[in-house]
């Protein structure tokens, strides 16, 4: 490649992102190049068939930047597919617990029952999952019992403080002012008291408000909280967000540079720390600092930046940002998705191989009767 | 829940229970204004004892309700 | 209580010896679908892989597979499920490693 060899230098990227291939083109309107090419077929005498081995020493997974609620990571050398599996997968099919069902004894306070409830439900808590079992709607877990469900009791009152003047701010007037998270009470049923000893139920965040009373109202609740997966419900979410971005590239075209005087103009197009200026103001792109870029397009606005500059993105590197809302430390919730994926090939697998002896028992399965005969698409 | 609240008196000896009218137990309302407990009665106005507001609300009912929460 | 689907059924019209077949996946979406369509056009000896989604609202995919020489889809299919496996333990492995023995920015987020 032509561009190749300026970078090579201060290049902190792999040689390797400058192949065109992997390059996704960013364009004032439009992009071009989406789709990935690596396809056995698609270039004459170049073997692109799947290779275990070839992708092994291909992929590259880097953790970035890892706090308590979220954490930042590359996956490089994969398909969009892959990677958006597993993004899919994070948003909805890792499981969670969340409240289900409400029973309310009374509630007297402004906020209806039902608003109530729909707030219960989104609070996440802090119970591993893998100690809850599914809810089905046959059998032993069709009922509630300690293995499937957790329950909760809300009980608030609000009351005056005794002998205090009217004119102190509310919350020294009132006891229980506003009903929050923290009010949840676990109560433990069966074998659950030594199960979740190590760790009590109760919600991540104690401070969610959920009801605001005046004195003499009250709430008293039953809640029973259940496993579910996003795909249900969004509350049994456990991130906040999980996405990718692809790595950005910005080229620089040396044929035609960007001038001393419009360098700052330059770096003003791009997300800080992306453009460097040097002391007789020649501009360079910061390779560690591409990833930072926003990829705006605005530089593509400017005429006198016409021709000097290209943007791409990198079609096989993602950027994933994960924020966990839950149970899940968030460097384990990657994980848990690739769990779940492999359980649901295990599962097709498992069927797809019932189809194969059954296929082999009777050749003529596609013409037979039974599963194909319903199989009017 | 089938059978009528508030009709059943446990306290009744078996028997009289048949005949005995239904113990119509008093509706209570709350004053929207000072919230004092009121009964309202045919033909007579609809005004708290206590402040004399003109406005009541029925008591919420005692049954547990059930709800999904999504 | 109705009866469960079936987890895959070949949809009518396939060819007998199943060098071409449509399969439809139960309780799979994009996810699934997506991936595997990736993996099947992998093979060299698939002449033509796609998916789609029937109904937003009817939880299952049909995935159509074509083969060269007569070859049975079902076997691609197979092959193709077990190598996105091998895939997945890759990309775990591969994370496992990162996670270990990175240096990456420890920072504290306040919620």
């Amino acid at each position: 490649m032509a561009t190749s060899s300026r970078h090579a230098s201060s290049s902190k990227l792999p040689e390797s992102v400058y192949n065109p291939r992997r390059h996704v083109g960013v364009h004032a309107e439009w992009v071009s190049d989406v789709s990935s090419t690596d396809y056995p077929g698609h270039y004459p005498n170049e073997d692109h068939s799947w290779n275990l081995e070839k992708f092994k020493k291909n992929l590259q997974v880097k953790v970035q930047r890892l706090s308590q609620r979220s954490i930042e990571f590359d996956l490089v050398g994969v398909d969009a597919s892959i990677a958006n599996a597993f993004r899919r997968i994070l948003i909805a099919e890792v499981p969670t617990i969340a409240i289900e069902h409400v029973y309310v004894w009374n509630n007297t306070s402004v906020i209806h029952d039902e608003v109530l409830a729909q707030r219960l439900g989104l609070i996440p808590f802090n119970i591993d999952p893998a100690l809850v079992e599914y809810r089905t709607p046959t059998g032993f877990n069709a009922q509630p019992n300690d293995r499937n469900t957790l329950v909760f009791r809300l009980a608030v009152t609000c009351e005056r403080v005794k002998n205090t003047k009217k004119d102190v701010k509310p919350s020294e007037q009132y006891i229980n002012e506003y009903v929050k998270s923290g009010d949840l009470v676990w109560v433990p049923q069966g074998e659950q008291e030594s199960v979740f000893a190590s760790n009590p139920p109760a919600p991540t965040n104690k401070e969610i408000v959920l009801a605001k009373l005046r004195p003499g109202q009250e709430i008293d609740m039953e809640l029973h909280a259940i496993k579910g997966v996003g795909k249900e419900h969004a509350k049994w979410s456990p991130v906040a967000t999980a996405s990718y971005r692809l790595h950005p590239l910005i080229i620089l075209n040396p044929e035609k540079p960007i001038p001393p005087h419009l360098a700052k103009k330059f770096a003003s197009c791009f997300s800080p720390g992306v453009v460097t200026i040097d002391k007789d103001g020649e501009v360079t792109i910061d390779e560690r600092n591409m990833r930072k870029d926003s990829v705006s397009r605005e530089v593509l606005r400017h005429k006198e930046f016409e021709g000097s500059v290209q943007l791409r993105r990198i079609r096989d590197w993602f950027i994933f940002n994960v924020e966990s809302e839950g149970p899940y430390a968030p460097e384990r919730l990657f994980l848990e998705s690739i769990k779940v994926m492999r359980d649901k090939i295990a599962t097709i697998k498992a069927a797809a191989e019932g189809l194969m002896a059954s296929a082999d028992a009777e050749p003529n399965l596609a013409n037979a009767d039974g599963d194909v005969e319903m199989g009017e698409a | 829940m089938n059978s009528a609240p508030g009709t059943n008196n446990p306290s009744n000896p078996a028997g009289t229970q048949h005949f005995a009218p239904p113990v119509r137990q008093e509706m209570e309302y709350l004053c929207a204004d000072c919230g004092a407990k009121n009964e309202i009665r045919s033909r007579e106005p609809i005004r708290c004892r206590e402040c004399g507001h003109r406005i009541m609300y029925k008591k919420r009912t005692k049954r547990m309700v059930q709800f999904e929460a999504r | 209580m109705a009866e469960l689907p079936p987890k895959i059924k070949i949809l009518k019209g396939a060819e007998p010896d199943l060098s071409a077949a449509t399969y439809q996946i139960h309780d799979e979406s994009h996810t699934v679908g997506n991936a595997l369509r990736w993996m099947l056009m992998k093979n060299p000896k698939v002449e033509f892989c796609g998916y789609s989604v029937p109904h937003p609202s009817e939880p299952h995919i049909n995935v159509r597979i074509q083969m060269y020489d007569n070859l049975s889809s079902l076997q691609a299919l197979l092959t193709a499920l077990n190598d996105l496996d091998d895939l997945c333990v890759t990309i775990e492995d591969e994370y496992k490693k990162s996670l270990r023995t990175d240096q990456y920015e420890r920072w504290d987020e306040k919620s």
